[in-house]
């Protein structure tokens, strides 16, 4: 069965990593749709946090692939019910004088602020779960969606346990 | 000590007990050369006519010893003209490390002459690459880049260096490498799971391949097969990892393998994958595939494990110790009325060949007649196409390292330079290279190579005048349209070898075969025998492309 899963990468912040990974994508038909990359918190070392699309042996095969690359030190799956997972969103919405409340009752009930005004826009920041991202696009895209920038995902494990527990 | 970056580059490679390189000089490497210059007493460079020819050699010479191969190649397109051969041992986890100059670091970055992104380039198709912008760096990149060609899987790392860093002075200290050993990452439980498995079978198989000669781990394998009494079937890169002449060897499987093989992996109820892949060429079907048998996996890499097949059972690590492990872990059985059906499918299966003829000569009789003359040592290199699925079917191996031939990549144009890496690495052992005039008309120019260095290879030309594995393609799946496959070229490879300073001979049918190969191989020097054969002699038998063995192809004209 297809679905989306999270992976967590840690990887050493080499020249040319960002490409030695996402070569993998295409060379080995992996589905992506979304990759973020940040410093880890560890001296060298950046955290990857990439949403694949695939079923059960397809996400292991990723995983497997991905420790093939020497410059990957960790990859494992966070799965959504125990990880903390967010993305910010900054979206540009039409408006004109009948819809201004009407766009600002969807906004506040996503909790985005409002980050600009222009002549004819509004430009918010929102941050959430994907599917909060996508629900407030959705419920705003009858007003005329201008431009819009999502950051992608991060996730962390919830608890304790830690993707930078390196020995 | 104070030392430049080119003569740091030649203690690391003393460290690591290399002795021979593989290259051609440039102006990028011209720092590299001058080290090699004054340390021409330890380290012997063989100068090849072309980049291709000397990474294809260093895979030869890696292949037939065990030890990583070094080529060594400027910047620009002689680093482009590396790609091949790396993606070659790339695809064969044959460990190597490429050495390639680049423009000073000032000129990076600005397309200067002869400046390409080696890097950018080769890392599909590499374990890893690094380019060193800093002298510092240098003689630790080069340590850590054996390391990885030799460990785990093995394979290719490419290291591209500014040509002012092997100008530029640091202190050097010498390092004894570390011994490398492969972590067994299965536990105790899963080698009783697995054995479990094994104990109840009735009708069980080895699929081996290129793994258990890369491990090493004939001798275990022998051992595994022999204790729970197993016929074993062999991918291409297999061969030489268990002797042919042995009761339980079926021989090749796959596309070009036998009906025994086939038949076998049909009808087996487990399958026993030691270091072999399921690539499309063995596996042409993967979901029937073993349709009714269990499937244990060994293997150092993870990433092989349901990659093409799905796997019932898992054991990571190093075969030597897999398989020991397993051993261990099995009861001894006999399986007596298995063999006897698995030898009965071997009676069954015959191979159609093209009719006697003066003015042609049959592949099989040429590959007879030369193992009559080579012992169970000599080396087998072959180039890709129709002979080598030939030799691969008909010559007895009895030893690994005793056969290069490019798998994975399908390479023509692989197996000159691959006997010449083979001859320097073994010059106690006669080489015998198996062409055709497609593959050789690739690569011949390193014939000056092999006349330079005096190499006493046999190059066996199958000279069918056409370009015969994808023509027999166009007869079965293209109505016999022969699209550019039948050049005709007029190539007199007999007189071609002589203009080249190597001796060219000439066999034009079985009769002659016999007489001619034993001339050739008692002059013990270079030498190229133009042997004809006809252009309508096919490979069989043939399970076509995503098919099992029910469809195998036999007979065709």
């Amino acid at each position: 069965m297809i679905h989306k899963q999270i992976i967590g990468l840690l990887v050493h912040n080499h020249p040319g990593v960002l490409l030695r990974i996402t070569s993998l994508f295409t060379r080995r038909g992996f589905n992506i749709d979304s990759l973020t990359v940040s410093p880890a918190g560890i001296d060298g070392y950046s955290r990857m946090t990439i949403r694949i699309n695939g079923n059960d042996d397809q996400v292991e095969q990723f995983i497997n692939q991905m420790m093939k690359i020497v410059d990957v030190k960790k990859a494992e799956i966070l799965p959504e019910d125990t990880s903390a997972v967010s993305e910010l969103i900054l979206i540009k919405v039409n408006y004109d004088n009948t819809n201004p409340n009407l766009v600002l009752d969807v906004t506040s009930a996503y909790h985005a602020s409002l980050v600009n005004i222009g002549k004819n826009s509004m430009t918010f920041r929102a941050a959430g779960t994907p599917g909060e991202i996508d629900r407030m696009v959705s419920e705003l895209t009858k007003y005329g969606i201008l431009e819009m920038a999502r950051t992608g995902i991060a996730a962390l494990e919830k608890g304790d346990a830690c993707l930078a527990d390196i020995q | 000590m104070q030392l430049t970056g080119a003569e740091i580059i030649a203690e690391c490679l003393l460290e690591h007990g290399v002795d021979t390189v593989f290259g051609y000089p440039g102006g990028a490497v011209l720092n590299i050369y001058d080290a090699l210059y004054k340390y021409s007493d330890k380290i012997t460079h063989i100068l090849t006519s072309h980049e291709q020819g000397a990474a294809h050699a260093a895979d030869g010479y890696a292949r037939t010893t065990g030890k990583c191969g070094v080529v060594i190649a400027t910047s620009g397109p002689g680093a482009t003209n590396l790609v091949t051969g790396i993606a070659t041992a790339y695809m064969d986890s044959i460990p190597m490390v490429a050495i390639t100059g680049n423009v000073s670091n000032d000129l990076l970055a600005r397309d200067s002459f002869q400046e390409v992104d080696i890097c950018g380039i080769t890392m599909p198709i590499t374990k890893h690459n690094f380019i060193v912008k800093d002298i510092n760096d240098l003689a630790n990149v080069i340590r850590k880049a054996f390391r990885i060609a030799l460990s785990g899987r093995k394979g290719p790392v490419l290291i591209d260096i500014p040509k002012d860093v092997t100008g530029a002075k640091c202190e050097y200290i010498y390092e004894k490498p570390k011994e490398i050993t492969n972590k067994l990452v299965s536990g105790e439980q899963d080698f009783l799971n697995a054995a479990k498995v094994i104990n109840s079978a009735k009708r069980p198989i080895i699929y081996m391949g290129g793994g258990v000669i890369s491990a090493d781990a004939e001798k275990e394998l022998l051992e595994f097969a022999e204790k729970i009494d197993c016929p074993v079937a062999t991918s291409i890169m297999g061969l030489g990892g268990f002797p042919s002449s042995h009761r339980l060897f079926m021989g090749t499987i796959g596309m070009h393998g036998g009906y025994e093989t086939g038949k076998a992996t049909d009808n087996a109820d487990i399958i026993i994958t030691v270091g072999a892949r399921f690539s499309d060429r063995v596996a042409g079907d993967r979901e029937k595939f073993g349709k009714d048998a269990s499937i244990i996996q060994l293997d150092i890499d993870k990433a092989e494990i349901n990659k093409n097949v799905k796997i019932n059972y898992s054991l990571i690590g190093d075969l030597k110790d897999t398989l020991a492990g397993l051993t261990k872990a099995v009861n001894a059985a006999k399986h007596v009325e298995w063999t006897k059906q698995v030898e009965q499918w071997g009676k069954n299966s015959s191979v159609s060949q093209t009719p006697d003829s003066d003015i042609y000569a049959h592949p099989y009789h040429i590959i007879d007649e030369v193992r009559n003359l080579t012992n169970d040592d000599d080396i087998i290199v072959t180039d890709v196409g129709q002979h080598q699925m030939w030799v691969s079917q008909r010559y007895r191996f009895e030893k690994p390292r005793t056969w290069c031939t490019s798998g994975g990549l399908g390479t023509m144009g692989y197996g000159l330079g691959a006997a010449i890496g083979s001859a320097v690495a073994n010059p106690k052992k006669r080489i015998v290279l198996f062409t055709g005039d497609g593959s050789f008309h690739m690569n011949l120019n390193e014939l000056a190579t092999v006349r330079s260095y005096n190499l006493p290879i046999v190059v066996i030309v199958m000279n069918n005048t056409v370009l015969g594995m994808v023509r027999q393609w166009q007869k079965l799946f293209y109505g016999r349209r022969f699209s550019q496959t039948d050049p005709h070229r007029k190539t007199d490879f007999a007189r071609l070898a002589e203009s080249f300073g190597v001796c060219g001979m000439r066999i034009n049918n079985d009769s002659e075969a016999a007489e001619v190969l034993k001339e050739a191989f008692a002059l013990n020097a270079p030498t190229v025998i133009d042997c004809r054969i006809s252009p309508d002699e096919n490979v069989l038998p043939m399970i076509p492309p995503g098919k099992t063995v029910d469809d195998m192809i036999t007979e065709m004209e």
